[in-house]
């Protein structure tokens, strides 16, 4: 069963999250605990304590499917009505521009080094 | 608002907008910005307020944590590839997210932008959760930063296609870093179209934006918020 073996390796995954959770709490570890998860599940590879095939559908999902959990918090923009004013046009007129130079430059900036062949190992 | 209700209407019209986008592939119809309009329009008519809706809908928004967590695996699965381009990676990434913080600084600036704005904007090109702490950190409004981020996201992921196509970005290594460097979350999944390792490098440079940017946010940014 697929569906099943999706909720299975999601429900895994949460062990990481619960396991972050507590780190953070418990060092004060000033990252947020999905990004501790992260780096607890890839170790967790690395040292061959969990498997690729445990996680892999799973994870396929969650990612494929990220958008869907963004959108809850993308309808909250309606609790700013400073968005609905001209501040809140020019504002989204820069995010534009910037995301726009940003997703060029880094772009470019990859490509040249990329292309030169600079490999600092 | 009832959490079954505002999960299934939430999934139903993400499916149906994503099925939509597919086959008519017109900027606009991006799944993060035709389902929020769809649920707003519907909450307003009947006359739900959004926080009712986003209670209801909170189990969406935890998914984010353990969706993050998924990462891990495209960076296990091309840990060779990340050696090999360490310091291409590191390099772009710390010009992209400064070239994120100054512009929109700068910009904000030029437009005498008001300053809780102003301050809440600055962390906008990295994954949300590091963004609010960051916000908090330098005095802005994290709710606001979390706006900020989506839109990021929105316009990032709308643009993406059309900017990697006009300049012709044919390495998956620069499309990735690019998209993830710019769009965070959204950018990387948008990098899935570009295969396994567009999303790698994406995911890489999401998570190494978010850590340049805590930096960022102890010493260069209070500078930068000392001028306002």
């Amino acid at each position: 069963m697929r569906i099943g073996t999706i909720i299975v390796q999601i429900l895994f995954i949460h062990l990481f999250l619960f396991l972050a959770i507590a780190l953070k709490q418990l060092f004060a570890i000033p990252l947020p605990a999905s990004i501790i998860g992260l780096v607890l599940l890839f170790l967790a590879l690395v040292l061959k304590i969990v498997k690729l095939e445990w996680v892999e559908k799973g994870a396929n999902w969650l990612m494929a499917e990220l958008l869907l959990f963004f959108i809850p918090s993308a309808v909250g923009i309606v609790n700013y009505n400073e968005i609905a004013s001209w501040q809140g046009v020019q504002i989204v007129i820069i995010i534009g521009i910037s995301t726009f130079i940003v997703m060029s430059l880094t772009a470019f900036i990859a490509d040249w080094i990329e292309k030169k062949g600079v490999h600092v190992e | 608002m009832t959490i079954l209700l505002a999960t299934v209407m939430t999934y139903l019209f993400y499916r149906l907008t994503k099925q939509l986008n597919k086959k008519i592939t017109f900027p606009l119809f991006h799944p993060l910005l035709l389902t929020p309009i769809l649920i707003i329009l519907v909450i307003t008519l009947f006359n739900i307020p959004a926080a009712k809706y986003m209670d209801g809908a909170a189990f969406l928004t935890h998914m984010l944590g353990p969706a993050t967590i998924a990462f891990a695996i495209p960076i296990y699965k091309h840990l060779a590839l990340l050696k090999k381009h360490l310091s291409l990676i590191m390099i772009s990434i710390t010009a992209g997210s400064l070239i994120a913080i100054f512009t929109s600084y700068g910009l904000s600036m030029l437009l005498h932008i008001d300053r809780n704005f102003l301050i809440s904007v600055l962390p906008r090109s990295i994954t949300t959760p590091i963004a609010m702490e960051i916000s908090k950190d330098i005095g802005g409004l994290p709710t606001l930063t979390t706006v900020f981020v989506i839109i990021t996201g929105i316009v990032g992921g709308v643009m993406g296609p059309a900017v990697i196509k006009r300049f012709a970005i044919t390495s998956p290594i620069a499309q990735g870093l690019a998209l993830g460097m710019s769009a965070h979350g959204v950018g990387t999944n948008k990098a899935m179209d570009y295969g396994e390792q567009a999303t790698t490098f994406s995911t890489l440079a999401m998570i190494l934006a978010a850590t340049i940017t805590i930096v960022l946010g102890k010493f260069l940014i209070p500078t930068l918020v000392a001028f306002i």
